[in-house]
């Protein structure tokens, strides 16, 4: 069984200033640049015809050299042309580099690199279908739908290695992006002639880890383009999740709202008045509290009209001797001015004691008023085991916090994105200045 | 799920919500004295919380 001979590099000397040049991309090869004096050669002639010479402003090393092999989706490559390549928007040169990568049995494809973000590029096949979404252009292709990201004008700038099509610094190429993370679809069209891309956002250290490359990527700038969303997968995962447990939550509400006891363990009527002159705090009978720990809802329904009683509360357990004392203002006015009728306050009074054993337990009450008042008529009621809303509002609320702080993180990281984009989203704008 | 914790908070949460209804927790809380006095059904007046010396607030617009 015979094995094809490994792919040897043609060494050559460059017309110009007689530098080796190195052509590994064999009949692939149309055009080749000296690395020592940028002269762009022309591969197919035997004597290395300089096509164009350009004086580069600066000396750009590709981050990865060229003669670098590595492997990508398990097929190596290596890196044969660079090229930087600049549009301008605004008045603002944007550069990115592109690497050429080339496999004689595979092809080429590129890496392309924008403040350490980068693509894996290949060339489509099939033609994408170019539509427009609302007012916005998108395109189909291999069952995804891209979104237009932008539209620009790019020159290449700088070149470096060789390529299988006879670049020239200062070529310009109308190039439109489109896309849907980590993925984007990239047309350039020079006159009549249209290619498509197709490019893939991988992680920087990926690229080192395929070329082997020493040291580390340079660190990510910004949101770029197809950059994947770091919260956008998780997002809807973690609604999913919050709506779960709210549902949970509302679940276990009814469930202690249906089977808590809410048993009335004590009530009693009583009349005070300060003018009588006698001893005001009293205790009742004793009264059992049943089953598990649980709260204690006191109620004082009161006759109170533009007055005011304090109710000094004492729950004691006639068993262990241990106390629940607090005290409770009910206070209830009302009248009206120039603004209307008003009121203040109200009746009734609603308190809750928390986490008390069962046992036997008796009162000690204790009402307060002003001296001069005529008195007051109230009712005291005990419920045992009442449910209550608050733990369960607490509990919705802390559920809700990281969805909607994962939200917001996510909302920002499109807004960058999109913010460098053709479409960039609306900023409300501060103090108009009107006012001045 | 790719980040466990958000799971592990919403058990948590939906645990710590089902002990404090199950006890009877409140966000109020009240004064828990120990060994009050037997003579307290005898003599109610002889009982002091306190918090019975705080100033009382006196309503009204």
């Amino acid at each position: 069984m015979s094995t094809a001979p490994p792919p040897q590099v043609k060494s050559l000397s460059c017309p110009n200033c007689g530098a080796p040049v190195v052509i590994r991309g064999f009949a692939t090869t149309l055009s080749v640049v000296c690395g020592n004096c940028h002269s762009i050669l022309d591969a197919k002639d035997p004597n290395l015809a300089v096509l164009q010479q350009f004086q580069a402003a600066e000396r750009i090393q590709p981050l990865i050299p060229l003669g670098t092999r590595g492997k990508i989706r398990g097929d190596p490559y290596e890196a044969i042309g660079f090229q930087v390549r600049t549009i301008t928007a605004d008045g603002v040169d944007y550069s990115w580099a592109e690497y050429l990568l080339f496999n004689p049995y595979k092809g080429f494809r590129y890496l392309t690199e924008y403040h350490g973000h980068w693509n894996d590029v290949t060339m489509l096949r099939t033609l994408p279908e170019v539509g427009t979404s609302g007012s916005r252009p998108v395109a189909k292709a291999l069952g995804q739908t891209y979104r237009h990201f932008q539209t620009a004008d790019a020159r290449t700038t700088f070149v470096l290695g060789e390529f299988p099509w006879q670049v020239r610094v200062g070529e310009t190429v109308r190039v439109m992006d489109f896309v849907a993370p980590p993925r984007m679809l990239s047309s350039e069209t020079t006159g009549s002639e249209t290619t498509w891309s197709l490019g893939e956002y991988i992680d920087g250290r990926q690229v080192w880890q395929m070329f082997q490359l020493p040291g580390s990527p340079p660190r990510p700038v910004g949101v770029y383009e197809n950059q994947p969303s770091p919260f956008g997968a998780n997002l809807k995962e973690v609604w999913m999740v919050c709506l779960f447990f709210l549902a949970a939550l509302l679940a276990l509400l009814l469930f202690f709202n249906v089977f808590a006891s809410k048993d009335r363990v004590f009530s009693g009527s009583y009349f005070f008045s300060p003018r009588a002159g006698q001893e005001a705090s009293f205790v009742t009978d004793v009264f059992e509290l049943k089953g598990r720990t649980s709260n204690v809802e006191f109620s004082t329904r009161t006759d109170l009209n533009n007055n005011w009683a304090y109710f000094n509360y004492a729950l004691i357990n006639t068993d262990t001797n241990q106390a629940f004392d607090f005290g409770r203002e009910v206070s209830y006015y009302f009248g009206s001015d120039s603004d209307g009728s008003w009121t203040e306050g109200g009746q009734n009074d609603t308190a809750m004691v928390p986490s008390v054993p069962s046992g036997h337990y008796y009162l000690r009450v204790e009402p307060e008023m002003d001296a001069n008042a005529a008195g007051v008529t109230y009712s005291i009621s005990l419920r045992r085991d009442v449910p209550t809303w608050s733990y369960f509002l607490i509990a919705a609320l802390l559920l809700l916090v990281p969805p909607i702080f994962l939200t917001f993180r996510s909302t920002g990281f499109e807004q960058a994105r999109w913010r460098e984009s053709d479409y960039p989203p609306a900023v409300s704008s501060g103090s108009s200045g009107d006012d001045d | 799920m790719r980040h466990p914790f958000y799971l592990v908070y919403c058990l948590a949460l939906l645990g710590a919500t089902t002990l404090a209804e199950y006890r009877g927790w409140s966000l109020t809380s009240v004064n828990e004295m120990k060994d009050v006095p037997k003579s307290v059904r005898d003599n109610p007046g002889a009982y002091r919380a306190h918090y019975m010396f705080y100033p009382r607030h006196i309503g009204g617009k």
